[in-house]
């Protein structure tokens, strides 16, 4: 999987940290916080946890880098991204947030925004996934939740049905095994690598290494 | 002339709720519906017996 950094265009060639069942969120972190971000985050975090999914935001690491550049890798590394969205928050932070969504999107992770009832999605995200803050919030973040432990399925039926294709089949389970963190999913992926090894090029065996060394 | 199956399935992706076709034979992902319901004429895909 050839991975182009938002910072210099330039190919990723490191090796950044896998975060299986962990929920990247965006929201404002900086300023001066409203009352109902604070009150969905924490609704938020109490929800995951009931699913042994961790949240993080860009403030959890300190790497003492380009601050994009950490966000980025923090994306590569985790399955889930959340986005909470209100009405006070500034266009620049909203900004921010949807460039966040974009990463996450063009990478294949599973997404979705928590919005309060006044804030409008901007027309060119109307296919973003979408729950609103209000008395069911609960309910559709679990729906959300389901539907995602749903997708680890498809993504490993899928790997089954690509198996003539060894790349793709590996990248399924990758992201199948962030969901879930199931080390069976991991030997899969182990499995698939090395009896296919003449199938990955230089840069792919290095991707694959890179998730397999992974803890 | 000697002829190749070609292997070819659906599977609903849980995302979007549509299914989507997957030519096995060449690892090549064919298509995803727009409408509701399966394609006609192509097996739904079905995990191994032996699958874990």
């Amino acid at each position: 999987m050839i991975l182009y950094s938002p910072i210099n265009g330039e190919v990723l060639t490191d090796i950044f940290k896998y975060m299986p069942r962990h929920c990247f969120l965006m929201t404002q972190l900086g300023g001066e916080i409203s009352p109902r971000t604070i009150e969905i985050r924490n609704s938020l975090s109490e929800e995951l946890k009931k699913y042994k999914i961790e949240l993080i935001d860009a403030n959890a690491q300190t790497t003492g880098g380009d601050f994009l550049d950490k966000i980025w890798k923090q994306i590569l590394g985790v399955p889930i991204g959340i986005a909470i969205l209100t009405r006070e928050m500034s266009q620049t932070t909203v900004a921010n947030i949807y460039y966040e969504l974009g990463l996450f999107d063009s990478l294949g992770k599973e997404t979705i925004v928590i919005k309060t009832e006044d804030f409008d999605i901007p027309s060119d995200s109307i296919r973003t996934e979408y729950i609103k803050y209000n008395y069911i919030f609960n309910e559709k973040l679990r729906e959300f939740i389901n539907n995602v432990f749903e997708r680890k399925v498809h993504y490993t039926d899928m790997a089954d049905i690509l198996s003539n294709d060894p790349i793709l089949s590996f990248d399924y389970i990758r992201r199948a095994y962030l969901i879930s963190g199931e080390q069976s999913l991991k030997n899969k992926a182990e499995d698939i690598f090395k009896s296919n090894k003449n199938s990955f090029n230089d840069h792919d065996a290095k991707f694959a290494r890179g998730f397999l060394i992974s803890k | 002339m000697a002829t190749t199956k070609i292997n070819i399935v659906q599977t609903k992706n849980p995302r979007t709720g549509k299914y989507v076709k997957i030519n096995r034979s060449e690892g090549r992902i064919i298509t995803s519906k727009k409408s509701d319901g399966p394609y006609k004429g192509v097996p739904i895909y079905r995990k191994p017996n032996n699958a874990k």
